[in-house]
Formats: C-alpha cells, sequence, structure tokens
C-alpha cells in the first residue's frame, strides 16, 4: 500500500462507512422505542419521560418523526401493548381477553389501534372503553373480549387488521414513574383461540 | 505466549477507529437534526388542521375517526382542540373554568416536540385555569407592569415563539362526545398585549 492514492482511498472508504453506519445507528435507536427509560408491566410500556420537559433528544427524534403530540406526564401515561401476557404478539386472527386488575386512576380508557397509532376501522364503530361505560359484573370485576366476531359483554374488534395494539391511558393517575410498576395491578391480556 | 497480531491490524486500526468516530458525530447529528427536519411533526400536523385560522385562537380538532390520519396515538375518547400561538404577536393567554367533574387537559406545546407546561382541571385555582405565555422579554415586560399577578394566573416562558396548545376533553361515553366537544368552547385562547414599559 504505497501506492500515493492509497490514503485517500481509505480516508474516502472511512467517510462513507461512517456516514452509513451512523445513520443505521440513527435508524437502529429511533425505531426502538421512545428513547430511555420506559416504565414496563407485563405486556405494558409506558415512557413517562416523553411528555415531559426533560425529553431527551431520541425520544424527541422519535416523536417528531411519528408526528405524536404526547400526553403531558401531569395529564396522565399511556401503556402500549403490543404482545399478549404470554409474549406472544398481538393477531388480529386470535381473540383474546383483558381481564382485571386495573391501577389507580382518576379515568381511564382502553382501546385498540393500529401499529402506527391509527384508529382501526371495524363493524361495531367502537374503539375503546373508559372506567365509566365498560360493563362490570358484580363487585366491579370486568373483562373485555378482543375478537373480530361478535362477543357479548364488553367487545372490542380488531376489524380486518393482522396487527394490532391495545393502548391503555390512565387519566391523572397517581401511579410513581420513578419506581417499577408492579405487573400484577395492569391488567392481562390472555390469548384465547386463533381462527 | 506471546500474543501475535499481524501487521495489517495495526495498518487499518487508525482507519477503523476513524470510521468509528466519523460514525459517532453522524448519528448524534442525525437525531439531534430529526426534529428540526421531520417533515409531518405535531406542530405541522395541526397546522394544516387549523387551516387559515389566526393565531392565538382556539380552534377544534376534527374528530377521530379511521382514515383521519391527525395525531398519531391519540385516545379516540378525546375530543380536541388546538391553538396555535405565535408570540410575535403578542403574549397568549388561555383561561377556562374547571367543574373537576369531567377530565380537561391542557398542554403547551413548543417547536420540535418539548412539552413544557402541562395541566389538567384538577389543578384548577378556586375553579379557574388561567395561564400567560410568553417569551423571556415579554414576561419581564408583564412583570413589571403588574406589582401583583391574580393569585390564579400562571405565568410562563415559552422556550420557543412558535408552537402550540392542545386541549382535550374526555368523552367519558361515546354518546358524551358533543357534551366534551362543547366543554372545549369554553376554552378561550387569545392574544394579551405586551405591556409597555
Amino acid at each position: 500500500m504505497n501506492r500515493p492514492y492509497a490514503k485517500y482511498l481509505r480516508a474516502g472508504s472511512a467517510m462513507i462507512g461512517g456516514l452509513a453506519l451512523g445513520l443505521l445507528a440513527t435508524a437502529i435507536s429511533l425505531n426502538s422505542g421512545y428513547g430511555f427509560n420506559p416504565l414496563r408491566a407485563g405486556p405494558w410500556t409506558a415512557w413517562p419521560a416523553v411528555g415531559g420537559a426533560d425529553i431527551d433528544p431520541y425520544a424527541r427524534a422519535v416523536i417528531a418523526r411519528s408526528g405524536e403530540a404526547p400526553l403531558g406526564r401531569d395529564q396522565g401515561l399511556v401503556f402500549i401493548a403490543t404482545d399478549d401476557s404470554s409474549g406472544a404478539p398481538l393477531d388480529g386472527a386470535c381473540e383474546y381477553r383483558i381481564v382485571d386488575p386495573m391501577p389507580a386512576a382518576r379515568f381511564w380508557t382502553l382501546s385498540l389501534a393500529t401499529p402506527m397509532g391509527a384508529l382501526i376501522d371495524n363493524p361495531t364503530g367502537r374503539y375503546g372503553f373508559s372506567s365509566v361505560d365498560i360493563l362490570r359484573r358484580e363487585g366491579g370485576a370486568f373483562e373485555i373480549a378482543v375478537a373480530r366476531n361478535a362477543r357479548a359483554g364488553n367487545w372490542l374488534s380488531p376489524g380486518e387488521a393482522r396487527r394490532f395494539v391495545v393502548a391503555l391511558r390512565l387519566y391523572d393517575t397517581p401511579l410513581d414513574t420513578g419506581a417499577r410498576a408492579d405487573p400484577d395491578s395492569f391488567p392481562r391480556i390472555v390469548k384465547l383461540t386463533c381462527a | 505466549m506471546r500474543l501475535t497480531l499481524p501487521d495489517r491490524f495495526f495498518d487499518y486500526l487508525p482507519w477503523a477507529l476513524a470510521t468509528l468516530f466519523v460514525a459517532g458525530i453522524v448519528h448524534i447529528v442525525s437525531v439531534l437534526l430529526t426534529p428540526a427536519v421531520a417533515p409531518r411533526d405535531a406542530y405541522a400536523r395541526i397546522l394544516a388542521a387549523v387551516g387559515d385560522a389566526p393565531a392565538n385562537r382556539l380552534v377544534a380538532l376534527p374528530p377521530m375517526a379511521p382514515g383521519v390520519d391527525l395525531l398519531p396515538f391519540e385516545d379516540p375518547a378525546l375530543a380536541e382542540a388546538a391553538c396555535v400561538y405565535d408570540l410575535s404577536k403578542g403574549l397568549l393567554r388561555v383561561t377556562t373554568n374547571a367543574d373537576g367533574e369531567d377530565y380537561l387537559a391542557l398542554s403547551f406545546h413548543a417547536l420540535a416536540g418539548r412539552i413544557f407546561h402541562a395541566i389538567t382541571d384538577r389543578a384548577a385555582i378556586k375553579g379557574k385555569i388561567d395561564i400567560v405565555i410568553g417569551d423571556a422579554r415579554q414576561m419581564d415586560a408583564l412583570q413589571a407592569a403588574t406589582d401583583e399577578a391574580p393569585p390564579q394566573e400562571v405565568r410562563l416562558v415559552a422556550p420557543t415563539k412558535r408552537g402550540f396548545v392542545l386541549v382535550r376533553s374526555l368523552a367519558k361515553r361515546p354518546s358524551d362526545q358533543a357534551r366534551a366537544r362543547e366543554r372545549l368552547t369554553t376554552v378561550v385562547c387569545e392574544s394579551v398585549e405586551t405591556p409597555k414599559e
């Protein structure tokens, strides 16, 4: 490698390699959640820092790209589940049951969305339930059925979507985001049958 | 036993380090630049949704429905309104009454994805929410002009001159949507003249 252009060649490939590597690292980090310090509880994940003034640059880049306007930290917390309680990804062809308990909050809502956060068109015209309008059994326990075809009681339909996520929103919740969340205080998503 | 490395290793080592160094800089710069260059961030989406309504005015956002691609990951149970502000036209004052029964949330978004203030109706003082935002100069002028702020008034320095205030009102049942939308109209967004010194 004593040819005079060898150094230029190497410098050039270091530049191009570095550019590719750096952009790859950015793409990977922006596709893996919203920055740092997620709050996980069973299948549920929230990113409390996204709604605060101390939002980190990664989370800012992610929400700028997706176009989200997150909920403020003092307003509530949004938990997203992409998997069921056993860890298998949620599948529109399967039937699920979402059961008690629910963390403390002034109000909560539970709704379905596409993995990109859009509402799913479905024959019922209903996208979610709230702590007020859900049907409860005696004693206050509840159960939500997620299935394509009609079910008795609280029924949400993922329509024709193959992949979907469940969003649990706790408004005015006293949940401590600094501590680890107790998975037993969050609803479980149980897979029943698959078509 | 001596560790033997081929000469080629030392030949390539500086170039490998240079590659990593460049990669690190490219990564940091691209992450920091994304909010500035993202074409469809929340501000751009809301600006498009309010159309040519004047700045510093509250505009109700269309109801959420499949195919209405306004803001992703919004709760379908919410009725929403936005107030795009431009502090070069004066201070912005947001006022509303809170009855403490229905969830009403106000979040103040600066450009590039930062929420600098967020409250719900529970934080109302004596049943009122009264927030004045401005840049540092306007706030100094306001502070100098008024000896003492009214007790329920909250004054905030906005990190950027432009941004938006998002008002969310929760419809506890689907049939409450109309009532939740009505609650949005009780929120007033207005420009206030910056006091002269």
